[in-house]
């Protein structure tokens, strides 16, 4: 096959491959090592087809023998008479794409303004919990010390299932009967990018103030997280988030960790 | 999980041990794996002795399944008998649509939910005696057509259904305010438009399978004895399941974002509901759910979805918002055969005990006080302290709307009627409601002026007063936005015509000189 020895068709195999990978690799394989992914935003695709053309460029022209064979399909189509329908297509198909391009880019869009909100923004130093100041920082969960394992669970179990559930759902995976009301949808309490990656002060805070103790990076206006602190203690939030955990089968970040860390 | 790798091996053992000497398909094993398993997913809602009353059941309707009497609403068998198990499996797998029960599929293994199937079924110690029973036949569905569907609308008459669906099937028939399951809880008539929240799911061979089997522990009939006794043919009865498939939707709505308001020539803007444009622009789909953010929080929405279509001509916006409500409140039936068994049946009272009383019911929009110019949004439950939001308040005890402002849930001023005009119908359990207002405010202080070409936010509160919804008790949505339709600038369809023939141009141009070099190239080596 020559096809396979010819620069010109090297790099159009290259091309296609590198799309399909950061198109559809990208986003579906990692899934499969169970590592979490997600869809590449087109401009982030355009970049990166991009720099792999310019790289296929380098590489075609970095050789003489290779940048003549490389224009040689190229030239045959622009000036080959018996090439003369391909040519013609080409020749439409070109512009009309481009056309096509310019029309997606000006036409009239119907979107909402992009909301960057960020899903763990950073904890203030400390809050005010009822009128107590309660300093974040190193904070652990009391109940460790103060109350029986299963009894916490218990306690924690009973107020998730009372006033949790409806939104993050009976298996804590953000999927409640009332979720898709939402948007923001309500947070997946299961999973490694979620809860396991925080402490159990920072959950405190986050159930504590709610969606209108967000700062203004994490869009405390969409929230519809109630502040719990309207409707908990400070020993029933603590054995929510110990329940968390322990119904999500993760560990809480831990001070000491993140200080080697 | 938690099993220690000790424990697993004792598991084993045991297996190997007893298994070649039992018959009987569940092994004590399994029924410890299965109790460890309920009581970590399922006790919460059905109780650790399985009768339904786990510390979350208060605030469900319908209530969680007891299983301590062997009752279940979907199955295979005829009604009176007892499941298969593969009945209680997928139940199990695929949850309950229309109610707090999810499906766990996908969640917990195949291991854990056949496990779960045995526990279940040690709450009702007969399925250990009782002959596993035969499932009906149903045969395959035949495809719907309009002959069908019309043949199952007759039926739908002759078997009453309406007495409980009501005419449109939108559960609001004369019958539908007593109803009451096995249990005595209060229990609605299914909305037979919504079929995406048939507890039994919302195929048409769903709807056949609960016609035969009937919804047990539920006051759904069943109808296999209609065709026993030669009323009617199965396949008659599968053009009633194909007609009460056609009153929903074909496909489950998903929600948008961002809803087009459509554009119209200036002063053709529909002033009645009654404008034949309405049924030719899709409506957009609002889910709403509990208000359970701010006290008193409210467990039990009557409100679901509230359907938006908009048109616009420039100088004035008008929405019409289509919700499925089932009385006109105050309706007395309803006050005091609904509202008064679902105060007294849902958790938290956060407000006391609230006498059943004549609430009417209410619809409100609430917008932003300016178009957003970033993401920066008020509050979405009516604005807070610091920024208020402003509210068009629509009740249907009185015919006008009044313009609000609020600053909390709990703290909305009226401002008086004025610049919005309202024309409302309710028909067959659904509210119609026009809103219509000028681009420009009333009051240019404090009232939204609307844009075309700009996304503009709302939120949709919605009560029914016969469910005993009033003030912070309600049905509430997110932000969602409108968008009024811009013209389509020129420019649009010159940019990439301009495009076009400039690109057509240069590749002209480069073939040209290519094929002119190649000539000469020729004719060099010509001479």
């Amino acid at each position: 096959m020559s096809f396979i020895r010819h620069p010109f068709w090297q790099a159009a195999f290259v091309l296609a491959i590198a799309y399909a990978l950061v198109k559809v690799g990208i986003p579906y394989l990692p899934p499969f090592v169970g590592v979490a992914s997600a869809p590449v935003p087109s401009t982030v695709i355009l970049q990166y087809m991009l720099t792999v053309t310019v790289g296929l460029l380098v590489w075609v022209s970095s050789n003489e023998e290779r940048w003549k064979e490389f224009k040689e399909p190229i030239q045959a189509v622009m000036v080959q008479p018996e090439k003369k329908g391909l040519r013609s297509v080409f020749l439409l198909a070109i512009p009309a794409l481009v056309a096509f391009g310019a029309y997606d880019t000006v036409r009239p869009k119907i979107a909402a303004p992009a909301s960057l909100r960020s899903v763990h923004p950073a904890p203030p130093p400390q809050i005010t919990f009822r009128g107590e100041t309660m300093v974040l920082n190193g904070l652990e969960n009391p109940l460790h010390e103060e109350m029986a394992p299963e009894a916490a669970y218990e306690l924690g179990k009973e107020i998730y299932y009372q006033n949790c559930m409806p939104c993050h759902g009976d298996y804590l995976d953000g999927a409640g009967h009332y979720a898709a009301g939402f948007n923001p949808t309500p947070l997946p309490l299961r999973g490694g990018g979620t809860i396991a990656q925080l402490t159990e002060s920072f959950v405190f805070w986050r159930i504590a103030k709610g969606g209108p103790g967000l700062p203004r990076e994490g869009a405390p206006w969409n929230s519809a997280m109630p502040a719990w602190e309207e409707f908990l203690t400070a020993e029933e939030i603590w054995a929510v988030t110990l329940f968390l955990y322990e119904q999500a089968g993760v560990a809480p970040r831990t001070w000491e960790e993140e200080e080697e860390g | 999980m938690r099993t220690s790798p000790l424990r697993a091996l004792a598991t084993i053992a045991a297996l190997l041990a007893v298994a070649p000497f039992t018959a009987a398909p569940v092994a004590a094993q399994d029924l410890a794996h299965g109790q460890e398993v309920y009581e970590r997913w399922c006790a919460s809602c059905h109780g650790i002795e399985g009768t339904g009353d786990g510390s979350a059941a208060a605030r469900m309707l319908p209530r969680p399944r007891d299983f301590t009497r062997g009752i279940y609403q979907v199955r295979t068998t005829a009604t009176g008998d007892i499941p298969s198990d593969a009945d209680i499996l997928h139940v199990i797998n695929v949850g309950m649509p229309g109610t707090t029960m999810p499906g766990w599929e996908g969640q917990l293994p195949a291991s854990d939910r056949e496990a779960l199937v045995a526990h279940v079924k040690s709450f009702y110690p007969p399925f250990e005696t009782l002959p596993v029973p035969t499932p009906l036949e149903f045969g395959g569905a035949s495809g719907s057509s309009a002959d069908r569907i019309a043949e199952g609308r007759i039926f739908y008459d002759s078997i009453e259904c309406f007495q409980c669906h009501g005419q449109a099937g939108r559960g609001d028939g004369s019958s539908a305010p007593p109803l009451e399951d096995d249990w005595g809880s209060p229990i609605r008539a299914a909305d037979l438009t919504q079929n995406w929240r048939f507890n039994g799911g919302g195929t048409v061979e769903n709807i056949y399978r609960r016609l035969r089997t009937g919804l047990d522990g539920t006051p759904m009939a069943q109808f296999s004895d209609l065709i026993d006794a030669g009323f009617m043919t199965e396949e008659q009865l599968w053009s009633l399941a194909h007609y009460v498939r056609s009153l929903s939707p074909e496909r489950t709505p998903a929600p948008r974002e961002v809803i087009r308001i459509q554009r119209v020539d200036p002063g053709l803007i529909p002033n009645d509901l009654a404008d034949p444009r309405w049924d030719e622009l899709e409506p957009a789909y609002v889910p709403l759910v509990g208000q359970i953010v701010a006290r008193p929080r409210w467990f039990d929405p009557s409100v679901n979805t509230v359907w938006v279509q908009g048109m616009h001509d420039g100088y004035e916006l008008v929405l019409k918002l289509t919700w499925n409500d089932r009385s006109l409140s105050p309706d007395p039936v309803w006050t005091t055969d609904w509202q008064a068994r679902v105060l007294a049946a849902m958790e938290p009272r956060e407000d006391g005990d609230l006498a059943p009383g004549p609430r009417p019911d209410r619809l409100t929009v609430q917008w932003g006080n300016e178009i957003p110019e970033g993401m920066d949004l008020p509050y979405f439950l009516m604005g807070d302290a610091r920024t208020p939001v402003f509210l068009w308040q629509w009740r249907s005890d009185e015919a006008r709307v009044e313009r609000g402002v609020a600053n909390g849930i709990n703290a909305i001023r009226s401002s008086g009627p004025g610049g919005v005009t309202a024309e409302a119908q309710w028909a067959d359990g659904q509210w119609q409601l026009l809103l219509r207002r000028s681009f420009e405010p009333t009051d240019v202080e404090n009232e939204l002026r609307f844009e075309v070409g700009r996304a503009i936010p709302f939120a949709l509160f919605a009560w029914d007063g016969d469910n005993g919804e009033a003030g912070a008790r309600g049905a509430i949505s997110s932000w969602y936005y409108i968008y009024p339709e811009e013209e389509v600038p020129a420019s649009t369809y010159v940019t990439p015509l301009l495009a076009f023939l400039v690109t057509g141009g240069l590749g002209l141009f480069v073939v040209g000189r290519a094929q002119r070099r190649e000539r000469e190239g020729l004719k060099r080596m010509g001479s």
